[in-house]
């Protein structure tokens, strides 16, 4: 052919560093500048930790599930737990309850934070993107002095959670509570009126309301696109049901909506630890036998940063589980991305990728 | 928020990282470092190896006893073992200093050893464990501990059985 140059060109996006320094390829076709079909390849990162769970006992897989991924690391062995705890018919005390919603409200915080602050870097405002990482830290020192590890937090067992608040803890958490909400409100209004930020996140990677519903998307993309599913909401766990939760909604549907969405549930997660905090009652916070769980099968779900998290779990005689297979949050969110990428700029991928807080590693455990 | 407030802000306070190795590093009191092992509160009841999802602990026969092996480098300071730890005799402490060299890796491993002892009741040979004394009421003196430790398994049952059945 010496005529006609065909118009598509087709471009490799990642395996590496699309938003996250997480491997995700996707396959553009482009014409000129605008993308026009996109093929996502996944799976270069499978460590194979849903059969490593068959070989590892209850208690060892309460550990291993929370290193499935860092950024969500709460959320899988609560919800593991949780699962353990139906097939053992356990009803963890009140004060664990309540502490778990603490553990994963304060991951919340430091894990939506850390994907607004990425936002940031990508629309290249790298001021405001070392700025969100900083208010973030005290998030992270939350983390370490509270639960003793900036990451895993190691706050959940079967049957209650594994820490506990004294008063130096308390005074700590409340202390760093009362400094985050003036710096995220802070954040919010640079995100509601920055030119920068708008200009590159307004209208960009949009999901309508019923492609939301046609993906099946869960989390802040879902929220954010006018779908007001939230687990807390609709099946309330831990202590959700006697919490002032406020679910909030967006129509818009676009990468700052999703943002949006982020920063206020970060808001309203501190709002959460503080009720928790005055609502805690005295008493234990596990049973006071570590449990048997007996053969079974039960499915558990919870609200992780990124969305819903489901758990299926199978136990036989053996103290290994028989089945572990989770759904994650990611799974649901990146299939949607076809539309959102669909006649987006090529610059704008990186950052529509992001929005939907791509947590590779949970995907592909 | 105004970037010039931030950016004077900013020059106000200084660096927010910390100056380690040139400076100190705050560590957290509950901060989940190096795990220490203390053979002599330990009851032999080997839950922290059956716990730990690293297989980082390991406890083997020798001629001299039951032998505590925890490597660093396998383990991932989760802090299982403690949390099941019945006697507390595994514990993480708050020290984060384990870089090292490449030739040191071998020497990361937190070693214990609990003791064979004669029997001091029946003269057998046996393991020095410390005894364990939960659900034990009324609750053992320290003389009676000191003797049940001295004491191999048949002869510790024995003991309490003694105890029991005294008025």
């Amino acid at each position: 052919m010496t005529t006609a140059v065909t118009e598509t060109y087709t471009i490799p996006v990642g395996p590496l560093h699309v938003a996250l320094e997480e491997p995700m390829y996707f396959r553009i076709d482009v014409h000129g500048e605008t993308v026009a079909r996109v093929d996502i390849n996944a799976g270069h990162v499978h460590r194979g930790i849903e059969y490593l769970t068959t070989k590892r006992t209850m208690l060892q897989n309460v550990v291993l599930t929370e290193r499935i991924c860092s950024l969500c690391s709460n959320s899988h062995p609560e919800t593991f737990a949780m699962a353990a705890e139906r097939i053992a018919g356990i009803e963890i005390p009140e004060r664990a309850a309540l502490l778990r919603v603490v553990a994963a409200e304060v991951k919340r915080i430091a894990s939506n934070l850390f994907n607004v602050a990425l936002l940031a870097h990508l629309v290249g405002y790298e001021t405001l993107f070392m700025h969100v990482m900083q208010v973030r830290e005290i998030a992270q020192d939350i983390k370490e002095t509270v639960f003793g590890n900036r990451m895993d937090l190691g706050a959940i067992c079967i049957g209650g959670v594994r820490y506990d608040l004294d008063e130096k803890t308390t005074g700590f958490l409340v202390g760093s509570l009362d400094r985050l909400v003036p710096e995220i409100e802070a954040i919010v209004q640079t995100y509601r009126t920055n030119g920068s930020i708008l200009g590159r996140t307004r209208d960009v990677g949009v999901l309508t309301r019923e492609q939301a519903i046609a993906c099946g998307v869960v989390g802040p993309v879902a929220r954010a696109s006018g779908v007001a599913y939230d687990v807390r909401a609709v099946a309330p766990y831990a202590a959700y049901d006697r919490l002032p939760l406020e679910v909030h909604v967006l129509t818009d549907g676009d990468v700052w909506s999703r943002a949006m969405i982020r920063l206020a549930e970060a808001l309203t997660a501190i709002d959460l630890v503080r009720a928790c905090l005055r609502d805690l009652p005295d008493g234990p916070t596990r049973l006071a036998e570590t449990p048997d769980i007996p053969p079974g099968q039960a499915i558990a779900k919870s609200e992780a940063p990124r969305g819903e998290l489901i758990y299926y779990l199978k136990t036989n005689d053996e103290p290994r589980p028989e089945r572990v297979k989770w759904r994650v949050p990611t799974f649901m969110n990146w299939d949607a991305l076809r539309f959102m990428l669909a006649g987006a700029k090529l610059a704008d991928i990186a950052i529509i990728v992001n929005s939907i807080d791509p947590c590779v590693s949970c995907t592909e455990r | 928020m105004n970037v010039l407030s931030l950016l004077g802000r900013n020059l106000r306070h200084g660096p927010y990282t910390e100056p380690f190795p040139f400076g100190p590093a705050p560590t957290a009191e509950r901060f989940r470092g190096r795990v220490v092992f203390d053979a002599t509160t330990c009851e032999g009841c080997k839950i922290c190896e059956r716990v730990c999802p690293a297989g980082a602990i390991k406890f083997s026969k020798t001629k001299d006893g039951l032998a505590f092996a925890l490597w660093h480098n396998s383990c991932v300071f989760c802090g299982n073992c403690e949390f099941h730890c019945p006697t507390g005799s595994v514990h993480q402490t708050t020290d984060w200093h384990l870089a090292h060299a490449q030739a040191r890796k071998y020497a990361l491993v937190e070693l214990g050893l609990l003791p064979n002892q004669i029997c001091s009741a029946c003269g057998a040979t046996a393991l020095a464990t410390a005894p364990s004394l939960r659900g034990v009421t009324p609750p053992l003196s320290p003389e009676e501990t000191v003797t049940l430790k001295s004491m191999c398994p048949k002869c510790r049952a024995k003991f309490l059985k003694a105890r029991r059945a005294k008025p």
